[in-house]
């Protein structure tokens, strides 16, 4: 009887988190257009429904109903198959990520999680890295030398992120001693004072930058930087299998979002009078938030800056915060 | 006119005595502004602008005559005051209409006063109304004319028509506070400006002239232009294509003036025809005549392999005529060796057959002079050509001869013709009878020949027609008379001598020469033509087509030769159509025609034409790219002015076994053929020097063969009493490709003279019938002003009227009954 | 004339030079040039101008098919030919002046002599596949017959549209309803052009 429940409990669950995510995604991108309109002096989309609302919903439609291409010489199962990783992987890095606080509608406990594992956090940062098989497979069966160079560069930036991802995690974790996102989560019970980023503030904004590299987001958008090699992986891409990669894309940025919100900020606990649910959503609203605002506002590095700062500066620095870590600890 | 050295600007050029600086000048490169001056044509000393300074004295170099040693400043401070003022005065009051005048680009107006730089205006006199005129082919705009006389000067030292002149303006009166102000040159220039207009000599409304158009030519603005042309295209629009004139034997260097035709229709158009007028002269059939293209759609494949069919396996003999250039001649002439086809063409089978007689006893291979000569020449004899009809230009040639030579001449032509009396006072019209032109030959030969060198037995001849015979005359003798003559005042007595005329009758021994009562020479011919001859040096004899087929062509021929050769006379033997000579060279000809006839251009049992009518559509002449053998023995390139979309003669040749890419690949295969060279088509120059050099085609090359002397007597040709009919062409139409040009098309008709009318009481338009023999025609009568005596004539270019059937035998003279018509 | 100011072209007054700042040589003096960037808030700086840009949400978008923009007098867009205001007579002389200047060659007329023995234009076309809006034609043009227009819209179902003499020449309703106006821009005459003029002697 339990199992039956936990198993259609589970799957509502993922259901809900996968309209959600990907709702929410479609309507980042809206977001997106929006604040970088305005931030741009213009008003960005304003035609479809008001204020454009519905240029969502256009787009989709577009997307959806796009001639499926696939060039000539590209290979195929894998030029078809690579959009399905980016999705996928984003959407199974969720499957560890809880969002709110538990709560009980008509007596029964809902724990906002799918699966509450207790190797979440590795969970998640491996399945996130599975998606990078995403942009490197399309780029090597797209026949195409931007993809090509776009699928390169993905593996360069793979290489340089996810070792000091890793690292800077690691600190966070050596304090709170579970990999689950729950405990970590309950280890900042007690207001804002009791943020982890107070006591690991250099790993906060190694992680963060790591995110910024995992995402492909500016100023690390190089795979696919259109002044240098038109869409990179995604060029020879349409309808609705580059929609794919554009929901995978966005859904990283809120499953980082809401990891970064979790592991430094103080995750779903209620602030003075803010509900913890309502904290939760300011605060991945307020990640995304910035990662639109640093897009519209920096340049993007070079794959050798990336790779010179990734190894050069935040390895070292993430291997320090370990040490010191460490050393206090004992 | 020995060598002599001429100094300009510090430079010594060579020159001949006598020759104008201006041309020296413009032959060395030199640069003297000159607006009305025409090479070979009087000075008019009407714009001043060639003023330069000779030896310290201010001169007109166009009129100036090179003396050895002289030194010339073509231009200093003075002078370019002088230049500058003039050309101020050419712009008061001309209308700023550049925008819309036909000139703009090439006007000489526009250049000469940017040359000047003149910016500004210092003279100013009041306009006065000055409307515009439609001379048919013509159209006078007296308010953009700058009265330089040009036209005038073409008119009568080059075509002879003399059919402008200058008339009074009527303008306001030149203030004379002007000349204090205006430099010397300027205001007499000013002044005579001033007064006159250009008008028609004739004092109506209509032009009555050969429409050669000459003077729309020369017009350096935009006062004289083609009525056709006016306002469709700007100069700069159109795209030259050098070419050759496609009508008649001169061959003259023109240009068809191409254009698309219209913004929804791409396709090229001829828009005018023009000329280095300086340099060459062209006839109304070649300027207004030029839109005679065969223009088809495409390839009418069906046709072409039913002609190829008929060539292969039914035709036997090819009739054609001589508006084909030499390489289709050359192509026709290599069939006629591969398959043994019949090659008729009666106009070149006959010129050739004279020229072969005429070669036999002159001795050279092609007759010695040319239009150059001509013009050159001070004593021009023409025999048997309707000048003015069959080779305007040579007559242009004769006239300029007459008043830039002072020059004199007999004109030898049953049908007395006033244009032609119009060239000169000195040019002597003889109407003679048809059929007595061995009798004019051998007049020539009788009054010019050396009698030393000529063979005896024509010595013997000649002597045979001379008698002397007594004759009174009264003559009149001057007598000095002595008188002593009483001073009234003084008293004293002088002896006084006085001249007193006296009448007294005289019995002296003439000399009668009966040829001249059968040529039908005036009384006075002998006093008149001693005055002729005085201080005459260069003799021209021209021989027309009326000679070719005449009954005594081969006697004619061989007069012709001994003329040649025992006179001083150069002779000019003026080839029938286009390209006769070339054609008579080229082919070798038959007599007549087989069974299965192919005409090209002609009437036959399969017709290949280009004039759109035929079985198969061939390239007409401006469609082609050839050669053609001119007048003056030069063979001359033209150009492709419109696309052909069809077949032409090289394309059936390759199908009947030849090999030639184009046509153009047998103009160096012409080197074959004697006096010819080898040298490709796109190796011939096709241009004048400015020096007035013909750099054109190349000069056939002559030999100097053996000679004979086998001539006949005299023997009569005689029509007897009765009407006779001539075989021509009005002025401008030359062939059914004149008659196809837009601005010529007109029906044909007997043309006859007024006094014609009068003697039958018939009326101009009325209808008349002619028959001979079997040939029947009813005909309408139009009136030719340009025509006197007894004699009409019938034209061959109206393809609807098929008169030939009168001239059976070839002669241009036959004998008809008339009867006319009453309505 | 000295030919220093022609031949350094890129020097006038204004200008400062920035060499950029030295290269790092060492990876140490690298690595102080990533802290200095780092700690000097350059990208902060950039951070902070976007977000001021959208709080003050200045917006300068023109909402294209309900707003237009206003052409500039000298703006060069499909050409109109314009009318004579004291008869209503097409101004176009057709010298052929723009068909000659014209340097993407896209300019033809046809004329002929009408009944009263004036030049008439009978048909006048651009191609404006070719055309450049080099404005050469305006500014050649003596009677300132053909101008440059401010239509910017230049989609149509046809090559050939716009193109004719029709589509360019202002219709006798709109010419009477007073709705030319003249043109101020490209090749009309400037306000100083009376100065140049030299005047010509009359003998009245």
């Amino acid at each position: 009887m339990i199992e039956t429940a936990l198993i259609v409990e589970t799957v509502v669950k993922a259901i809900i988190a996968l309209a959600v995510i990907a709702g929410m995604a479609g309507f980042a991108t809206f977001i997106e257009r929006k604040v970088l309109a305005f931030m741009q002096r213009r008003l960005g989309p304003m035609h479809v429904g008001p204020y454009g609302l519905l240029q969502l919903a256009a787009d989709g439609i577009k997307l959806f109903t796009k001639e499926d291409i696939i060039p000539q010489n590209v290979v195929k199962p894998i030029f078809m198959i690579a959009p399905v990783i980016a999705a996928a992987s984003a959407f199974v890095a969720i499957a560890a990520v809880p969002y709110f606080p538990e709560f009980t509608v008509f007596g029964y406990t809902i724990h906002p999680i799918i699966s509450d594992i207790n190797v979440g956090l590795l969970f998640i940062m491996g399945a996130a890295s599975v998606g990078m098989y995403a942009p490197l497979l399309a780029g090597l069966s797209s026949h195409n030398k931007w993809s090509l160079l776009g699928g390169a560069r993905a593996v360069i930036q793979l290489l340089s992120f996810e070792v000091v991802s890793g690292l800077s995690i690691l600190g966070p974790v050596m304090m709170i001693g579970s990999l689950s996102l729950i405990n970590m989560n309950d280890y900042q019970i007690g207001g804002v004072a009791n943020w982890l980023i107070w006591k690991q503030p250099l790993a906060f904004v190694l992680f963060a930058i790591a995110g910024f590299a995992e995402t492909n987001r500016t100023p690390f958008d190089l795979i696919e930087f259109e002044a240098e090699i038109v869409s990179g992986y995604a060029t020879e891409y349409s309808g609705m299998r580059w929609g794919l990669f554009f929901i995978g894309e966005y859904a990283n940025m809120i499953t980082i979002s809401v990891l970064v919100s979790i592991i430094f900020l103080g995750g779903y606990n209620d602030i003075w009078i803010i509900p913890g649910a309502i904290a939760m959503l300011i605060k991945v609203s307020l990640w995304i938030f910035l990662f639109l605002w640093v897009r519209a506002a920096w340049p993007h590095v070079r794959p050798d800056q990336l790779m010179w700062v990734c190894w050069k500066v935040l390895m070292p620095l993430a291997l320090i915060n370990v040490l010191i870590t460490g050393i206090v600890l004992v | 006119m020995s060598d002599i050295m001429v100094t300009i600007d510090g430079i010594k050029y060579k020159a001949r005595e006598g020759e104008s600086i201006l041309k020296i000048a413009r032959r060395n490169g030199v640069f003297i502004p000159a607006i009305c001056y025409l090479t070979d044509c009087s000075p008019t000393l009407a714009c001043r602008l060639c003023l330069v300074e000779i030896d310290g004295k201010r001169a007109y170099s166009c009129n100036a005559k090179a003396k050895e040693g002289m030194s010339v400043i073509s231009s200093n401070e003075e002078i370019e005051v002088e230049r500058k003022a003039i050309m101020e005065v050419y712009d008061i009051n001309h209308p700023l209409e550049c925008g819309v005048c036909d000139q703009s680009g090439e006007c000489e107006l526009q250049n000469y006063t940017l040359e000047m730089q003149r910016d500004e205006q210092s003279f100013s006199i009041a306009d006065t109304s000055r409307p515009s005129h439609d001379w048919g082919f013509i159209h006078y705009d007296s308010s953009l004319c700058i009265v330089c006389e040009r036209c005038v000067t073409v008119c009568k030292d080059m075509i002879g028509d003399s059919a402008l002149k200058t008339v009074p303006r009527g303008g306001a009166v030149l203030d004379k506070s002007w000349k204090d102000t205006a430099p010397k040159d300027t205001y007499a220039m000013w002044n005579k400006l001033q007064k006159s207009l250009i008008g028609l000599a004739s004092g109506g409304d209509t032009l009555e002239c050969t429409n050669c158009g000459e003077c729309t030519a020369v017009c350096p603005v935009g006062a004289l232009v083609g009525s056709d042309f006016q306002y469709t295209s700007n100069a700069w629009e159109l795209t030259k294509i050098p070419a050759a004139n496609p009508h008649s034997s001169d061959c003259s260097l023109m240009y068809y003036d191409i254009k698309h035709t219209s913004i929804k229709d791409h396709k090229d158009k001829i828009y005018r025809v023009s000329n280095d007028f300086h340099f060459s002269t062209l006839h109304g059939g070649a300027r207004y005549g030029y839109d005679f293209a065969n223009e088809i759609d495409k390839k009418d494949e069906k046709a072409f392999k039913k002609a190829v069919k008929f060539f292969k396996e039914e035709a036997d003999s090819i009739k054609f005529n001589s508006f084909i250039t030499n390489e289709e001649a050359y192509i026709l002439q290599k069939l006629k060796e591969k398959f043994g086809y019949k090659l008729v063409n009666d106009d070149a089978f006959a010129y050739k057959k004279f020229l072969q007689n005429y070669r036999q006893v002159s001795g050279k291979s092609l007759y010695s002079s040319n239009l150059r000569d001509v013009k050159d020449s001070n004593f021009v004899v023409s025999v048997g050509s309707f000048i003015k009809s069959d080779s305007p230009n040579t007559g242009y040639a004769i006239n300029n001869a007459m008043t830039m030579n002072k020059g004199a001449g007999l004109y030898f032509h049953p049908i007395a013709d006033p244009v032609v009396d119009g060239y000169s006072k000195n040019l002597m019209s003889i109407s003679h009878q048809a059929g007595v032109e061995e009798s004019i030959l051998y007049l020539l030969l009788d009054l010019f020949g050396d009698k030393e060198a000529m063979p005896k037995s024509v010595v013997d001849y000649l002597a045979s027609f001379h008698k002397t015979v007594k004759k009174t005359i009264t003559e009149v003798v001057k007598e000095q008379v002595k008188e002593m003559v009483k001073d009234e005042e003084s008293g004293e007595e002088k002896e006084v001598v006085k001249t007193v005329s006296k009448n007294v009758e005289k019995e002296i021994e003439v000399d009668v020469n009966s040829l001249y009562g059968v040529v039908g020479l005036p009384d006075d011919f002998d006093s008149k033509l001693t005055k002729f001859l005085a201080k005459k040096d260069k003799f021209s004899l021209i021989v027309g087509e009326d000679l070719y087929n005449h009954k005594r062509a081969e006697n004619l021929a061989k007069l012709v030769g001994l003329i040649e050769r025992f006179t001083d006379f150069n002779t000019l033997i003026i080839p029938t159509s286009t390209n006769t000579l070339g054609v008579s060279l080229i082919c070798d000809l038959d007599e007549s025609v087989g069974k299965k006839v192919i005409g090209y251009n002609e009437k036959a049992d399969f017709a290949l034409s280009a004039l759109g009518k035929g079985d198969l559509d061939m390239p007409a002449l401006n469609q082609q790219e050839g050669t053609f053998t001119a007048m003056d023995k030069r063979v001359v390139p033209t150009n492709v002015a419109l696309q052909f979309n069809g077949y032409c003669l090289n394309d059936i040749a390759n199908e009947l076994g030849l090999d030639a890419e184009n046509t153009i690949d047998y103009t160096p295969e012409l080197g074959n053929i004697d006096g010819f060279k080898n040298e490709e088509f796109d190796d011939l120059p096709n241009e004048f020097e400015n020096s007035g050099f013909e750099n054109r085609g190349y000069l056939l090359e002559e030999k100097n063969l053996t000679c004979k002397d086998e001539i006949q007597e005299i023997k009569e040709v005689t029509f007897g009493d009765g009407d006779l009919v001539y075989l021509a062409n009005p002025v401008m139409q030359f062939s059914a490709f004149t008659n196809k040009a837009h601005q010529l098309n007109e029906a044909g008709a007997l043309y006859v003279s007024s006094d014609f009318l009068e003697k039958r009481g018939l009326k101009d338009g009325g209808m008349i019938l002619l028959s001979n023999g079997d040939a029947k025609l009813a005909i309408a009568l139009k009136l030719d002003m340009q025509i006197k005596g007894d004699i009409p004539y019938l034209p061959t270019f109206d393809s609807k009227l098929d008169v030939l059937p009168f001239f059976k035998d070839g002669y241009r003279f036959a004998k008809v009954e008339m009867k006319g018509v009453e309505k | 004339m000295e030919l220093r100011g022609f031949k350094n072209r890129n020097v006038s007054p204004g200008y400062i030079f920035f060499e950029g700042e030295p290269k790092p040589l060492t990876s140490w003096e690298q690595f102080k040039r990533f802290l200095s960037r780092a700690v000097k808030g350059e990208l902060f700086v950039g951070l902070w101008i976007v977000l001021r840009e959208m709080i003050r949400f200045d917006i300068h978008t023109l909402q294209y098919p309900m707003e237009k923009l206003k052409m500039g007098p000298r703006y060069r867009a499909i050409h109109k030919l314009l009318r004579l205001f004291d008869s209503g007579s097409e101004r176009c002389i057709g010298c052929g002046l723009c068909e000659k200047i014209c340097i993407s060659n896209c300019i033809k007329m046809d004329t002929k002599v009408d009944e009263k023995s004036r030049k008439l234009v009978t048909q006048y076309s651009i191609n404006f596949g070719r055309c450049i809006f080099c404005g050469y034609c305006a500014e050649v043009c003596p009677e300132l017959a053909i101008v440059h227009g401010s239509s910017y819209e230049h989609a149509s179902e046809q090559r050939a549209s716009f193109g004719l003499k029709e589509d360019m020449l202002t219709p006798l309703d709109k010419f009477k309803a007073n709705k030319q106006k003249e043109f101020p821009g490209f090749g009309a005459l400037s306000k100083d052009a009376d100065k140049f003029v030299k005047k010509t002697p009359l003998a009245y």
